[in-house]
């Protein structure tokens, strides 16, 4: 063992650039998560179109116009011609909402319960880093995840339009489309980040998120099959995210993403408040 | 602050956990440059009062100040100047100890500028993930990380633990440079050698309770001397409980020899022992340890603080 002995003259430390390093560390926390969902939504829409001849031959006209269907997919399609509708249909449908959706909310549920598992909370918290500044920063990590997998969304759909003979996509309305479900992203991490700031498990906090998101998704997917459960539509974030609206039938209600928008930052805000008050535990 | 203020106080600090009372009230104080130690068994409220003083548990009631700054308000400005150590340190498995060392110096927003010399002298491993280091050497770096950006105030909640004799030596001797010079340290800790040989002073806590908080070398004094008389004559057991001084007197069987415990002044035993024949006479120091056990028995066993 060596058996060197402290300088006697030690400097003063100077000071060093913070950066986000908070921010930075929950994006490599969350790499598995992050990656699988990148991977997905890249592989699914090359997928597409790898299959889009075969699959525009079927006729699934009717098959798509029943209202069990449209609540599967969270929208109503009644003519299935086209690769615009072949992504709404198999893409950007409810199933972006509750895959996507599903892998923000499992990344903003373990984001703070990760640094108390790992140990690394008490001693990021013993330096001058505020609470609220530590949370903001893991929202904001959080926040990017979705950003990349939206992102890589995007860029794997432009990849499609060299694959498939005129695509006939409207990028205005993809982007669009992509944003609506950007605004669901927001509110599964701010859900996420709200369950986390109080439950120590990464496990339990991304799993009770998850649940969250699956069960808003069986309300939407059950709400639409009658009227007598209209309020069970109404009450899932997933009506508010009418992603084959925009992409296939160019219309939108502009106020539906701004509820999910609110609705994640209030449930952000709601964790903040929590995350500030709360006693930190042990390891 | 000025120089002559105490750097950390105490003052009346409760914690509740529900119904549960883990620090009932403790107030104490630490002086610039000391080295305290904070000891109790398990359960007895060091990690809760230690995570109050950083401020990632908050008191029910009461206040501490370290550096004339208060634990809750001014924590930013405070965190700025205090290092911490966890009793078990635990840290991401995937990342190297060079990693960790960087995000945290990056958090302090410092330089490490003793990083090098602490490397050298814990054999500190850096390159390898975290996951494969026992854990002795995750509180290398746990001592590491609590250090490296020479901060004024050192808290440490059972920092050797997990180190090797050697190394436990090493620290200690590291403490006491640091306390050189000049920084304040207040350390809890189970290994009650260490702290009879680093802490100028120590507090004992038990059941959210502080039983003592005293000078050791007075706690040397009251524990007193072992001694062991072997008698040429008959003497009997009562006459030596008489002694001032003497206590806990016990008769080895087999030959007339006794064994006790003697605090404060040894003259009134030498001059009670001048009228008998005196074969063997063996006397030494009381360790520490069993003052400090005196402490942690249970309330009705153990001495108070009067005592």
């Amino acid at each position: 063992m060596a058996t060197t002995t402290i300088a006697k003259s030690i400097p003063v430390p100077k000071k060093r650039a913070e950066g986000l390093a908070v921010m930075i560390r929950t994006i490599i926390n969350a790499r598995t998560p992050l990656s699988i969902g990148i991977f997905y939504s890249v592989l699914i829409a090359l997928l597409l179109a790898g299959l889009y001849p075969a699959i525009s031959q079927a006729n699934i006209g009717s098959y798509l116009s029943s209202s069990f269907i449209s609540g599967l997919i969270g929208g109503h399609l009644t003519n299935f011609s086209g690769f615009t509708v072949f992504l709404g249909l198999e893409l950007y449908s409810a199933f972006y909402g509750l895959l996507f959706g599903g892998i923000l909310a499992w990344i903003g549920g373990a984001a703070l319960p990760n640094a108390i598992e790992n140990g690394t909370l008490d001693l990021a918290l013993s330096r001058p880093i505020a609470r609220t500044r530590y949370y903001l920063e893991s929202w904001l990590g959080v926040l990017i995840c979705a950003a990349a997998i939206g992102l890589a969304t995007v860029f794997a759909v432009w990849i499609d339009t060299f694959i498939v003979k005129n695509a006939g996509i409207n990028w205005q309305w993809l982007w669009i489309t992509q944003l609506v479900q950007w605004a669901f992203m927001f509110f599964a991490a701010g859900l996420g980040m709200l369950f986390g700031s109080f439950i120590n498990a990464s496990r339990a906090a991304g799993g009770v998120t998850l649940g969250i998101i699956a069960l808003g998704y069986l309300m939407n997917a059950f709400g639409g099959l009658s009227d007598q459960f209209k309020w069970l539509l109404n009450a899932s974030p997933f009506y508010y995210a009418p992603a084959i609206d925009p992409l296939v039938f160019h219309q939108l209600t502009w106020w539906h993403p701004w509820v999910l928008v609110i609705a994640g930052l209030v449930c952000g805000i709601a964790g903040l408040v929590i995350f500030n008050k709360r006693d930190l535990p042990a390891v | 602050m000025t120089t002559q203020e105490p750097v950390i106080v105490i003052d009346k600090l409760q914690k509740s956990y529900g119904k549960v009372q883990a620090v009932r009230g403790i107030s104490m104080s630490v002086e610039r440059g000391e080295i305290f130690g904070f000891l109790g068994p398990n359960g007895a409220g060091k990690t809760t009062t230690i995570r109050c003083m950083l401020d990632v548990i908050r008191p029910s009631a009461g206040t501490i100040r370290v550096l004339g700054l208060d634990a809750q308000r001014d924590k930013m400005e405070l965190h700025k100047r205090i290092g911490y150590i966890p009793g078990d340190v635990r840290l991401p498995g995937k990342m190297t100890g060079k990693q960790v060392i960087n995000y945290f110096s990056r958090l302090q927003g410092l330089e490490p500028v003793l990083l090098d010399d602490l490397v050298a002298r814990f054999d500190v491993e850096m390159k390898r993930p975290i996951k494969g280091y026992s854990k002795g050497m995750r509180q290398k770096i746990g001592i590491v990380l609590g250090f490296m950006c020479d901060p004024d105030v050192l808290i440490l909640d059972e920092p050797s633990s997990g180190l090797d004799p050697l190394l436990q030596k090493v620290f200690n001797e590291f403490l006491l440079e640091e306390q050189a010079r000049g920084k304040t340290i207040f350390m809890s800790s189970h290994i009650m050698s260490d702290v009879e040989k680093v802490c100028q002073r120590v507090g004992v806590i038990r059941q959210g309770e502080i039983v003592t908080v005293e000078e050791v070398e007075k706690l040397r004094e009251k524990a007193g001397q072992r001694v062991t008389v072997e008698f040429g004559d008959a003497v009997a057991e009562e006459e030596l409980t008489r002694i001032p001084g003497v206590s806990m007197v016990n008769k080895n069987n087999n030959n007339s020899s006794y064994h006790f415990s003697v605090s404060g002044s040894m003259d009134p035993l030498i001059k009670a022992l001048s009228h008998h024949e005196v074969m063997r006479l063996q006397a030494e120091e009381a360790p520490l340890e069993e003052v400090f056990l005196k402490f942690y028995e249970e309330p009705e066993k153990a001495p108070t603080m009067a005592q």
